[in-house]
């Protein structure tokens, strides 16, 4: 087996991952993600979901091996936010052309790495594997080895060509890298007893900034976050923090859970989005710190953060609780964000009347269910035909989903908001919350529903008295 | 740094060259006698506050920045839209070449209109020689077969009377006795390039329908199914006739354009200078008098010719400059009633493209602030569709927007949600909108080429939406009107928002962190 079957098979194997630990075993050799239907709509690869999961990294070059494809069409497409360096938003790609393939392209690989060392001189050169070059057997492992013995700069290998799996498989691969070649590497300067890591959350649309102001106000220490806003520096010394949140439940469920067993790092599953969600996280942070030889007067003092900015929030939020109360919402999305929103819609008086949970794990279900009591509200994988009928029969208000869903929402004439990586606001924390709900209202008060809603007035009765009324 | 052949370079970069700031400089301590620069931020500073705001509402005598032009502008416009017609302007032949300028810098082709060159001696004796003279050479040189008159304040004030100039002219032999020789009196101390329109065509129409001027029978109408289109006075008439005509033939409707100017305004370069091209044809503007009705797309523009077309017998329809869904909904269903015909299919799919462009993308429109001045029935026709996106009108100026103009912007804001934080300020100069932009500032300001001053002064980007623009090239040829025209519109607004994102985000280090690829 070689090394990225063996890693895979690991990956499978994962002990915190209970979708995977309630397989027989011998479908669990076969690998977590479903095979996918061929001819089915479906989504990105592993290679893109390796991509979306480092790329957060800012100061790291992302070099891509392979033909334009696959760098040419994800060059920068997250709105990961950076307060500093911006490398890694420069596309590097070896554009692999037919010669290479011939010949192989090992050498056009590590020319490439040479040249990113020398025209950038960055901390690390991340290299990921793309179908083609694997296919022609390039030895990703050996170039990249070879490249930091050589260039003395570390170079790390992300082996996840496209047809491994999915997009869910390739973030996990991902962290497996970091696992493997940079968390451990490096010491920090200095420790305290307040740091943490945060792990699972990428700073889309600058989300984890909405959050480290109460970090800080605490005198918690992010040493690092996975992969949000870090540097390759303070992941390669994350491993010296003394507690660990975990952000999104099913993408790096294997870094938190191997840097627990390896550093003793204990980790909780939490969210910052929906106010009580945010609170918690605040104190189990808190609590895992203390636990771990923080002075306890941090739960206190927490407490008083809590308390102060549940007020703020729910003053802020009021006004709309009234325009909202009842409206009912069809959340579309993945993983923790199906519960964690559950809770903060709630929260702003709206009524949940579906939710999917394609991407969510056995407890995500749980905590949905615990929110919203029927098991109706659940869909597992909802086709866009079906969504579209829902929306159409109007069984909802207003649909939350990613960018790829929403022009079922848009023909379905049903108003939509973007909640996943592609949107353009930040909805983390107290303020994402007053944000989220800001957001909402004014999705729902769009007059541009009215003119999608309304047939042209001709074909209707209606429209052409209402307009008549208007001529006059 | 002076010229070096091998690269020369222009204003921009010349005379930022050391020689050349030293100079400026120097002359600025030694001869200008310079106010300190504190005095100087001072005072600009003020002329940003409440304060100055109040002060400048009150002014009374002198209007700063005017956001209109005169009425004879106007009535070359209109004549210029028929067929073989050169626009003769009875006065001083300087206004005459400030039309052809201002025309020709906005619609970047050759624009010809010809003046009687008034003197002193015409301005103290009368004009009548310079008309007799004028309308001979012109129609010798340039051989029009329609010469539309219309006047300069200068004739204006001394009353020359152009029926009669006409009258004696032909009596004279300067032009033939048939030749039509419509005319307009259109005093710029009157209105302003609306009411010219509007003059001007009136007098056309009058000529071919009332007997030209006492010399043929007046027309009887006998009415037919037909429809007269009017356009008014249109920074985006090529464009938008052209939409117009492919809208019309769309839905097989039999029409006449009373003024149809999209080809003198868009001649091919192939080498051929064409001083006429395509326009109404006389024949058709004297047979529009059977047509079953008229529709003016703007109201303001044509209060006094459609008066006249209804004294005939039509049923006249005015809209104010109709932009977006609703407004062209109501067009079209107004054409539809008028003629019988149906919407087909290929229409009530543009709407739809339109309606889901809106919805792609009006979550970036959809509570801005704007701020909106131009012509009277331009900023009606774009505030409904601003209201109509979910954006916020803030606020609505027109100098040459009056009493009837405040009244039907403000009855079309109090009929939105979005309408209700909007004022609406009639005969007011761009001046008062500075003030406006400083003291209750918006995200957007709409308007034309001179909004670039109040956009470097306040900050508030501008969206070049009107008449004039000399500063951006070709938008005249992109329709405003229909779904199409929407569209246009839609994006035109758009891309200012996303420019202005990009460039509040471009700072390197400070905050390009939103410097996104996908908006």
């Amino acid at each position: 087996m070689n090394q990225r079957g063996k890693k895979l098979q690991q990956v499978f194997e994962e002990p915190a991952c209970a979708t995977n630990q309630a397989k027989p075993s011998q479908e669990r050799k076969k690998g977590c993600n479903r095979q996918l239907a061929p001819g089915a709509a479906a989504g990105g690869c592993a290679f893109d979901g390796a991509k979306i999961t480092l790329q957060p990294i800012t100061d790291v070059a992302h070099l891509i091996h392979g033909p334009i494809a696959c760098e040419g069409n994800s060059w920068d497409s997250r709105g990961a936010r950076s307060s500093g360096p911006q490398l890694y938003r420069t596309s590097f790609t070896t554009n692999m052309n037919e010669q290479d393939i011939i010949f192989g392209g090992e050498k056009h690989l590590y020319k490439a790495i040479k040249e990113i060392v020398e025209k950038y001189d960055p901390p690390a050169v991340f290299v990921y594997q793309t179908c083609v070059p694997s296919m022609i057997g390039d030895d990703l492992e050996a170039v990249c080895k070879a490249a930091s013995k050589k260039l003395c700069k570390p170079v790390i290998p992300i082996n996840v060509p496209g047809f491994v799996g999915s997009k869910n498989l390739g973030n996990k691969l991902a962290g497996e890298a970091l696992l493997e070649y940079v968390i451990g590497t490096e010491e920090p300067e200095v420790t305290t007893p307040y740091d943490i890591n945060i792990i699972g959350e990428y700073n889309l649309s600058g989300e984890l900034w909405q959050v480290k102001p109460l970090l800080d106000e605490l005198g918690v220490r992010i040493l690092s976050c996975i992969s949000g806003d870090a540097k390759y520096h303070e992941v390669a010394r994350s491993h010296r923090a003394r507690a660990a949140m975990m952000v999104c439940s099913k993408a790096m469920i294997n870094v938190a859970r191997k840097m627990e067993e390896r550093y003793g790092i204990p980790f909780f599953e939490g969210s910052f989005y929906g106010i009580g969600d945010m609170s918690e996280a605040l104190r189990s942070i808190a609590q895992l710190l203390v636990g771990r030889g923080a002075p306890a007067e941090l739960l206190d003092r927490t407490e008083v953060v809590i308390r102060r900015e549940e007020s703020r929030a729910w003053q802020r939020i009021a006004p709309y609780r009234e325009r909202l109360a009842g409206k009912r919402v069809l959340l579309f999305t993945g993983g923790v964000k199906s519960w964690s929103v559950v809770a903060a819609l709630q929260e702003a008086g709206m009524v949940i009347t579906g939710t999917s949970v394609k991407k969510s794990t056995p407890a995500d279900k749980d905590r949905i269910k615990e929110l919203v009591k029927e098991d109706a509200h659940m869909f597992d994988d909802l086709k866009p035909r079906e969504m579209y009928k829902m929306l159409k029969e109007a069984q909802a208000d207003i649909m939350l989903s990613g960018g790829r869903t929403q022009f079922v929402a848009l023909k379905a004439k049903m108003p939509w908001l973007d909640i996943n990586q592609e949107r353009h606001h930040a909805y983390a924390g107290y303020e994402g919350m007053v944000a989220l709900v800001h957001e909402i209202d004014k999705a729902l008060s769009n007059p541009m529903w009215e003119l999608v809603r309304n047939p042209a007035p001709w074909e209707s009765a209606a429209g052409m008295e209402a307009l008549s009324i208007q001529i006059a | 740094m002076s010229q070096n052949a091998e690269k020369v370079i222009d204003h921009f970069e010349l005379f930022r060259g050391p020689e050349y700031t030293g100079m400026l400089e120097n002359k600025k301590c030694m001869f200008e006698n310079p106010v300190p620069a504190e005095e100087l931020e001072r005072v600009s500073e003020w002329t940003k506050s409440d304060e100055y705001r109040k002060i400048n509402f009150a002014r009374a005598a002198l209007t700063i920045n005017p956001a209109k032009a005169c009425q004879p502008l106007g009535a070359v416009f209109a004549a210029l839209g028929f067929e073989g017609t050169l626009p003769f302007v009875h006065g001083s032949q300087g206004c005459v070449a400030y039309y052809r300028s201002h025309f020709s810098r906005h619609f970047k082709e050759p624009t010809s209109a010809v003046s009687s060159s008034m003197t002193e001696d015409a301005a103290v004796f009368g004009g009548l020689k310079n008309m007799i003279d004028g309308l001979a050479n012109c129609y010798t040189l340039y051989k029009p077969k329609m010469i539309a008159v219309s006047t300069t304040c200068m004739a204006e004030v001394i009353g020359d009377d152009l029926n009669a100039f006409i009258k004696n002219s032909k009596e004279a032999g300067s032009v033939p006795e048939t030749l039509d020789v419509p005319f307009a009196h259109t005093p710029a101390f009157v209105g302003s390039h609306v009411t010219g329109y509007d003059n001007s065509l009136k007098g056309i129409i009058e000529h071919f329908w009332d007997g030209k001027a006492g010399t043929a029978p007046k027309l009887e109408r006998k009415p037919n199914g037909k429809l007269n289109f009017i356009g008014g006075f249109d920074g985006y008439t090529v464009g938008n006739m052209r939409e117009i005509k492919r809208l019309f033939d769309l839905m097989g409707i039999e029409y006449t354009i009373l003024g149809d100017n999209s080809d003198v305004w868009d001649t091919p370069g192939d080498g051929e200078f064409r001083m006429y091209d395509g326009g109404t044809t006389l024949e058709d503007a004297a047979n529009a008098v059977h047509a079953k009705a008229t529709i003016s797309m703007q109201e303001f523009c044509t209060e006094k010719t459609l008066e006249l077309i209804e004294n005939k017998g039509q049923e006249v329809v005015a809209f104010n400059h109709p932009v977006g869904v609703e407004g062209t909904d109501r067009f079209l269903l107004e054409v539809s009633r008028l003629t019988g015909k149906s919407i087909p299919t290929a229409i009530t799919k543009e709407r739809g493209r339109l309606v889901d462009a809106i919805a792609d993308s009006s979550a970036h429109i959809h509570g801005k602030k704007f701020a909106l001045y131009g012509d009277p029935d331009l900023t009606l026709g774009l505030a409904a569709f601003l209201l109509e996106l979910g954006a916020e009108p803030t606020h609505i100026l027109s100098t040459n927007g009056g009493k009837a103009w405040q009244e039907k912007a403000e009855a079309l804001l109090a009929s939105s949600p979005f309408g209700k934080n909007c004022h609406v300020y009639a005969g007011k100069d761009l001046w008062h909108m500075r003030s406006l932009l400083f003291t209750e500032p918006v995200d957007f300001l709409i308007g034309n080429t001179y909004g670039k001053f109040l956009e470097r002064d306040t900050k508030t980007p501008l969206i070049r939406l009107g008449f004039p623009i000399f500063d951006r090239h070709h938008h005249h040829r992109y329709p405003v009107w229909g779904y199409q025209g929407g569209l246009n519109v839609l994006v035109t607004i758009l891309d200012k928002i996303f420019d202005q994102m990009d460039q509040t985000t471009n700072d390197v280090a400070k905050n390009d962190y939103s410097f996104d690829i996908i908006r």
